[in-house]
Parts: structure tokens; sequence; C-alpha cells
């Protein structure tokens, strides 16, 4: 083998490893990239779910801090809607017992409610008990009941009960009792006067 | 030249090529490690930038929930002392017609 023969042939061996030896580092730099880009994009993920997962919580804790504002303020409103409507109650209570003292309003409304319970109670004969203040003038209403109750016989119980008007009708022995006081009839309207009243005073 | 000569030229070529190659591998195995190192460095990095975000919306969101439902509140106070100087207006009128209705004859 001449020289220049040998050279060349040491050359292309030469020259083989270098494209092989560029290709090895091409690969592991080409390798590297990929990696590269395949973890960055795994990262972003893991990242973006941080702080996605902290805007969920962020906006749970705005939500619930509104939604207990709503609440206190709702308790709030309730109370004092309550609070009202308990003051107006309490001067119907106190009105309805100082017009009592007004015959002309009081006495048919007493005159009716013995009527509608002596109907209840169906007897032929009854007893009806009054509160001081009506048996002191029941000589008026007794007229009165008799006239429009003709066919029952009644007796008027000689002891007061303690309401603030009104009447209890009772059969002879007691037994059966049909209360058609004020106090009975304000408990028995409470939910109506309820109703009415909260819409008399806080409707639009 | 001779044919001793030839082939220890030869020879060495061929060591030296093996040792091109034989470096080339090494660097590559080099810059596969590195790629390690630099993942864990730069994960760490946005991992971290990502909690800082996310403790600053946290922190955020206390503060504009905590004004929001102070605001709220502050409206809803207004509104409800309205509705209750209302609703004292009208508290004769609505004792009047409570008194008729237990009055009333049915």
């Amino acid at each position: 083998m001449i020289m220049s023969e040998t050279s060349k042939f040491t050359e292309d061996i030469l020259n083989s490893a270098r494209q092989k030896t560029d290709s090895i580092v091409r690969e592991a730099e080409a390798e590297t990239q990929r990696a590269s880009e395949e973890a960055k994009n795994s990262i972003t993920r893991e990242a973006e779910a941080i702080v996605r997962n902290a805007r969920a919580d962020a906006d749970a804790v705005k939500r619930r801090q509104i939604s207990e504002a709503r609440h206190r303020t709702k308790l709030r409103e309730q109370q004092e809607k309550a609070k009202v409507m308990q003051e107006v109650l309490d001067q119907v209570r106190k009105r309805t017992s100082q017009l009592v003292t007004d015959e002309t309003k009081y006495l048919p409304l007493l005159t009716h409610l013995i009527e509608n319970g002596v109907r209840e109670l169906g007897d032929k004969t009854v007893m009806i008990h009054l509160n001081k203040t009506d048996l002191e003038r029941n000589k008026s209403l007794e007229q009165k009941v008799d006239r429009n109750l003709g066919h029952v016989k009644i007796e008027w119980a000689k002891e007061p009960i303690d309401a603030v008007g009104g009447a209890v009708i009772s059969s002879l022995d007691g037994k059966i009792r049909i209360v058609n006081t004020l106090d009975q009839r304000f408990e028995a309207l409470e939910p109506k006067l309820l109703i009415e009243g909260r819409t008399s005073l806080f409707a639009e | 030249m001779s044919g001793i000569e030839t082939v220890k030229v030869i020879v060495d070529a061929e060591k030296q090529a093996a040792k091109l190659i034989d470096d080339a591998m090494t660097e590559a195995s080099a810059i596969r490690k590195t790629i390690d190192s630099l993942v864990q460095q730069q994960r760490q990095q946005m991992l971290d930038e990502a909690k800082k975000e996310a403790a600053e919306i946290s922190a955020r969101a206390g503060d504009e929930g905590r004004l929001e439902a102070e605001q709220y509140e502050r409206e809803s106070a207004k509104a409800l002392q309205a509705l209750i100087a209302r609703a004292s207006a009208r508290k004769d009128a609505t004792v009047e017609k409570l008194v008729t209705m237990m009055m009333k004859l049915e």
C-alpha cells in the first residue's frame, strides 16, 4: 500500500468515526430536548393544577364569606321583624282588653261568642261562665241571649272566670267545655293575625 | 512504508476512531445526565412560582370575600333600617286592622 492510500484509508476510518460521534451527540441532544419538553409540559400541567385549585378554593372561600354574611343578615332581619310583630301583637292584646270596656263594640261580640258556643255544644241546657266584669252586666246579656236562643235553657255560673272577656260555655256537669274567651280567640286567630300583620307591616 | 508500518498506522487510526466514539458516548451520557438536574431545577422553579401565585390568590380571595361580605352587610343593614322604619310607620294602622279582625263577628 502506498503512503497516500494508507492516509486516505485512515482518514476514512477517522471520518466515519467523526460522523458516528456527531450522530451520538446529536441523538443525545435530541433525546434531551424531547425529555426536557415532555418534562416541561408535565410540570406546566402540575403548576396549572396548583393555581387552578387555589382559584377554586379562593372562590369557595369568597362564596362562604358571602353566604355567611347573607345568613347573618337574614337572621338579623327576622329578629327585627319578629320584634316589631311582637310589639304589634302586644298592642293588639292591650287594645282588645281595653275594648271590652266599650259596650257598644264588645257586647255584640260577647253575645256572638256565647251563641256560637251554645250552638257548638248542642245541649238543651248549658252553663255560661263569664269574667267578673261581664257577670256584673249580665242582665242585658241574659235578655239578648235568651231572645236569640229561646230553645236552650241557659244557666249563668256565679263564679267568675279568669279571662279578659268572652265566655266559657259548658255542659251542666262541666264535662264538655267550649272556650270562647277573648284569650282563646286571640290564640286561635294568632296565625291569621301574624300573616295579616306581616303583610300589613312589611309588604313593599 | 513497509507492510508492518502500514498496519500500525491503520491500527492507530482504528484506536483513534474508537477513542473518538468512546468520548462521544461519554459526552452523550453527560448530556443525558444534565437533563435530570435541569428538569428537577425547572420543576422546582415552576412549582415554587405556582405555589406563590396560589398563596397570593388565597390571600386576595380572603380579603375580597371579607370586603364583599362587609359591603353586603352594610347595604342590607341600610335596607333593613328602611324596612323597619316603614313598618314602624305602619304599626298603628296594623294594630287597628288586627283589633278589627279580633272583634269581627264571623
